[in-house]
């Protein structure tokens, strides 16, 4: 069991942490919308989880639906008078959203904890753990030491609910509401015409993405168990569009993936750290300049799909 | 007090403005958002401060160095960051704003590998040259960055209004296409925009130094959040809008943190904004369709 290396783990933790946030900015890609609020969103699912964890001692998947909860209803509230504004006013007005947020958190000291932010968030893994021990479960008799189980655990909760949210929306886009957002993607007035409330469906992406970037956060203030504005800031914001337009923001599988591989690439280059950030930046001009519509796009899922058959005849 | 804070509000609203007409312009000409222009402005103060403080050179040679090396980059920029992705089939609108924000991560981290993240001082041999007048202090500096920043716009604008390739950059932002048939050298026009641009964020860099009298590899980021503020603000591609937006911003900061709570300084910009995009979308100085065409 010596491979269930907890930073290995980690890694892979907060691969799929990100993985949630690409799906949470490729709902609101979906209709055309480019938000860069989401770390904004992140931090408010991150804080109130974190602070009713805290100081209310409200059991965690509580605190993380209330975060998350709370993050969708700002959504709405920041969705509505944003729709008036397209492509780079909303991307800037979003991410001035952020940095007011951030703003905030910051100076608002008696309830955030200011700059140093919120320390000792219950973490998932050793609650995990403590109410394994309580039920008479020692990690031990499956051969695991007690940071692999703690770190295991948090895996496999974000995993399953990476896989929830990703099928819930992957479903999501090919009912009546996804085949909306795609309408009003490929032509506003066009939808309009046709019949779909654009204006709600707009407020519903936004606030649908905004909702699981806040469920994100409480995710991630329970994985780290410590939370501060600095997690928050624009360099966030950009990483989560970087996620999108990597990965290719055609599918909902494009976000993901480029979630999971930018999180893996810094790590993989941790041999030559010094210039990871570097190399990573050229990356993002190589791929624009190449591959612009993100790794994964339509035609690529196409040949995956016909590939088995093609075998089998 | 009151014009005291009022000058210290020109002078930063100015190196503001400076700082938005560089980005203002690749907007009006390119309708792309350059995220490397804060990085490109913080190299250019890197370069003036290792000319004043380190060589002990005096100022011009400062500007003049801070020039060429940020020209430099957007000749670079615009060549392998820029130019690839325009005209293909297939790139969303987004492309060229993610390749620059890839630029502005390289950037970014190659200064903090040279310079490290700590405060590097800004020495001008004149920092501590000051006037009387009447019970109003002020600074040499601030009447250097005042007449500089002046010049440079003043000059702009005549470049832009009165010249033959001011009329070709005016042509080719209106309709890069027409411009074109027309005879305008557009890749030539877009490469100079790019140039101008990115040397007048290096100007604006040395400034920023004489202002403050320290740098570190944050100001990009902090600065250019800034700069695009004001650019939604003042109206996106106005040259017009970019000055004063920056006044704006410089004189409402400092009036806030002289009269309210320094706390919240560097997020006055976006409220201002979210408030403008609420009211008049277009921005200030913005005309109606530019809206329309993203």
């Amino acid at each position: 069991m010596e491979w269930l290396n907890p930073y290995h783990l980690q890694v892979a933790s907060f691969m799929l942490i990100n993985a949630i946030l690409g799906v949470s900015i490729f709902i609101t890609l979906s209709t055309g919308q480019l938000s860069l609020g989401n770390a904004g969103f992140m931090s408010i699912g991150a804080y109130a989880a974190a602070l009713l964890s805290t100081q209310h001692q409200v059991p965690i998947p509580v605190g993380i639906l209330a975060g998350s909860l709370l993050a969708g209803a700002v959504g709405i509230l920041v969705g509505i008078p944003s729709l008036r504004l397209s492509g780079v006013y909303l991307a800037i007005a979003t991410l001035g959203f952020g940095e007011v947020l951030r703003a905030v958190l910051i100076n608002w000291e008696s309830l955030t904890g200011g700059a140093v932010g919120v320390a000792a968030i219950p973490q998932m893994g050793r609650v995990i753990l403590s109410m394994a021990r309580d039920g008479g479960f020692s990690p031990e008799s499956i051969g695991l030491r007690n940071n692999q189980f703690i770190s295991l655990s948090v895996f496999l909760v974000l995993l399953l609910c990476t896989l929830l949210s990703a099928a819930f929306f992957l479903r999501l886009s090919r009912t009546r509401v996804g085949r909306a957002y795609t309408a009003i993607k490929l032509d506003e007035s066009a939808a309009e015409a046709a019949g779909i409330p654009v204006t709600y469906y707009k407020v519903l992406a936004f606030s649908q993405g905004a909702l699981l970037s806040g469920f994100a956060g409480a995710l991630f203030a329970h994985t780290t168990s410590f939370v501060s504005p600095g997690d928050f800031t624009y360099h966030r914001a950009v990483e989560i569009l970087v996620f999108a337009v990597f990965g290719g923001s055609e599918h909902l599988l494009g976000p993901v993936f480029g979630a999971a591989f930018l999180t893996l690439l810094p790590e993989a280059l941790r041999a030559i750290s010094e210039y990871r950030y570097i190399l990573y930046g050229i990356l993002l001009v190589l791929m624009m300049v190449f591959r612009p519509q993100g790794v994964i796009d339509p035609a690529l899922l196409r040949r995956f799909r016909r590939s088995p058959k093609e075998t089998a005849a | 007090m009151f014009l005291e804070q009022l000058i210290n509000g020109v002078t930063l609203g100015s190196i503001y403005a400076i700082v938005a007409l560089g980005y203002t312009l690749v907007f009006g000409v390119l309708d792309i958002i350059n995220m490397a222009h804060g990085e490109i402005f913080m190299f250019g103060a890197f370069v003036g401060m290792l000319i004043v403080s380190k060589a002990g050179a005096p100022l011009p040679v400062a500007f003049l160095g801070a020039v060429v090396v940020t020209a430099a980059m957007g000749l670079l920029l615009e060549r392998f960051a820029l130019r690839p992705l325009r005209g293909r089939p297939g790139a969303s609108h987004l492309a060229s704003l993610i390749s620059t924000i890839g630029v502005s991560i390289l950037l970014e981290n190659i200064a903090h590998k040279i310079f490290g993240s700590g405060n590097h001082l800004f020495e001008t041999s004149f920092a501590e040259i000051r006037f009387e007048v009447g019970p109003v202090t002020i600074y040499l500096v601030q009447v250097v960055i005042l007449l500089i920043s002046l010049l440079l716009m003043t000059g702009l604008a005549l470049w832009l209004a009165r010249t033959r390739a001011g009329k070709a950059l005016r042509a080719t932002a209106e309709n890069l296409e027409t411009a074109g048939l027309l005879g305008v050298d557009t890749n030539r026009m877009i490469t100079a925009t790019v140039v101008i641009a990115s040397a007048m964020g290096g100007v604006a860099g040395v400034l920023v130094g004489m202002a403050f009298n320290y740098i570190n590899n944050q100001i990009g980021l902090s600065m250019g959040l800034k700069g695009l503020a004001i650019i939604i603000f003042g109206g996106m591609g106005s040259v017009y809008g970019a000055m004063a937006g920056g006044l704006i911003l410089g004189l409402s900061e400092t009036f806030v943190v002289a009269y309210g709570s320094s706390g919240y300084r560097d997020a006055i910009a976006f409220v201002a904004i979210i408030v403008i995009l609420l009211i008049k979308p277009q921005g200030l100085f913005g005309q109606a369709h530019a809206e329309a065409r993203r």
